[in-house]
């Protein structure tokens, strides 16, 4: 199946800029429907208010973690099957097994190139 | 007199003036093993006075050298001007670096966005944009020099508190975790990796291959050769 590209896309970061680079990434994807929140507090809030066709979440962020954020969606009936990709500078093994037994659809490390993204993105949505 | 030579002599007064049935002794025998145990007593004060004069003298001494090593660290210039210091270079260097990936952002986005009808307006606003994007670069000369003032004054409280716990033979106390401490554990908050990324993505990638749920132990396992 085709993605949907006017989907609403939600790009999690504390820092504007990494959200800016996000953002532009995925518009020159074709994605035009993006949205932002700076810490996984804001970003489950809104989750409950509107529906994600993608979540692109940072690890490092308060008050909220990343990695709260996946574990709260992934236990709430409602959310658990939103695609969750986890982009980080976090790249200890541990942090990436905890990221996959908590459910997190693919994993990106800090820093990354535009290929990585559409190729994770691809890979949790399918081809587009 | 040494301490042991003090209590043998105030015990045996003490033993000598239990054994004598001081009732029955006559006033002047009573006084001579009064003076006795007098003379014993003096002798043990005295030689306490010796002792605790020799501890204070030993804390003074430790309390002078340890206000001349305090004083050595120079502990009022770490505070009132390395460390503001160190902190407002880090502020700058913050500071350049946003305005830099701001400008140089900026650019990109314009480009992107720039209709290409005519290729000699298009090429001179690449060039003009491309000029502003390597004066932008020239960030990493100020933030470099920066960062090299932080570290020396780093090195600098490094070196001092090594010299002060040296010379008051100072040990590591163990201490409780604090909350802070506690949240980075639990949520395995370890921040970016020195020299590049500690897993490598492909080797990420090996793990996410699959469908299955937990993670591929022979792409764990992997990760840990």
């Amino acid at each position: 199946m085709a993605v949907d590209m006017s989907m609403p896309v939600l790009v999690v970061d504390d820092y504007k800029t990494m959200v800016r680079i996000i953002t532009n990434l995925l518009k020159q994807l074709g994605f035009q429907n993006i949205e932002a929140a700076s810490d996984g507090k804001e970003a489950f809030a809104k989750m409950q208010e509107q529906k994600y066709g993608l979540v692109i979440s940072d690890w490092n962020m308060e008050p909220m973690t990343g990695y709260e954020l996946l574990r709260e969606v992934r236990s709430a009936d409602t959310l658990k099957t939103t695609p969750f990709i986890m982009v980080t500078a976090e790249s200890k093994t541990e942090n990436v097994i905890a990221a996959k037994k908590a459910g997190v659809n693919n994993y990106i490390v800090k820093p990354f190139n535009a290929a990585t993204l559409k190729g994770k993105i691809a890979a949790v949505l399918g081809d587009f | 007199m040494a301490t042991i030579e003090v209590a043998k002599k105030v015990k045996g007064a003490i033993e000598t003036l239990r054994e004598s049935n001081v009732r029955d002794r006559p006033l002047v025998e009573v006084l001579e093993l009064s003076h006795q145990l007098a003379d014993a007593m003096k002798f043990f004060f005295g030689s306490l006075d010796q002792t605790i004069q020799g501890e204070f003298r030993y804390i003074a001494d430790f309390i002078s050298k340890a206000r001349d090593e305090i004083a050595e660290l120079c502990p009022n210039e770490i505070r009132q001007e390395r460390i503001p210091g160190a902190s407002l270079e880090l502020d700058a260097v913050v500071r350049d670096t946003e305005q830099a990936t701001e400008t140089i952002m900026t650019e990109a986005e314009t480009l992107m966005g720039l209709e290409c009808d005519d290729p000699v307006a298009y090429k001179a606003a690449v060039d003009d944009a491309m000029m502003r994007m390597i004066e932008a670069c020239s960030f990493q000369d100020l933030t470099g020099q920066r960062v090299n003032k932080v570290v020396t004054t780093l090195r600098h409280i490094e070196e001092r508190v090594s010299q002060f716990s040296a010379a008051l033979g100072v040990t590591d106390a163990k201490r409780e975790e604090t909350e802070a401490e506690k949240r980075q554990r639990e949520q395995l908050l370890n921040g970016p990796a020195m020299d590049g990324p500690e897993t490598k993505q492909d080797d990420i990638d090996a793990m996410f291959a699959g469908d299955s749920a937990d993670a591929d132990q022979d792409a764990i396992d992997a990760l840990f050769d």
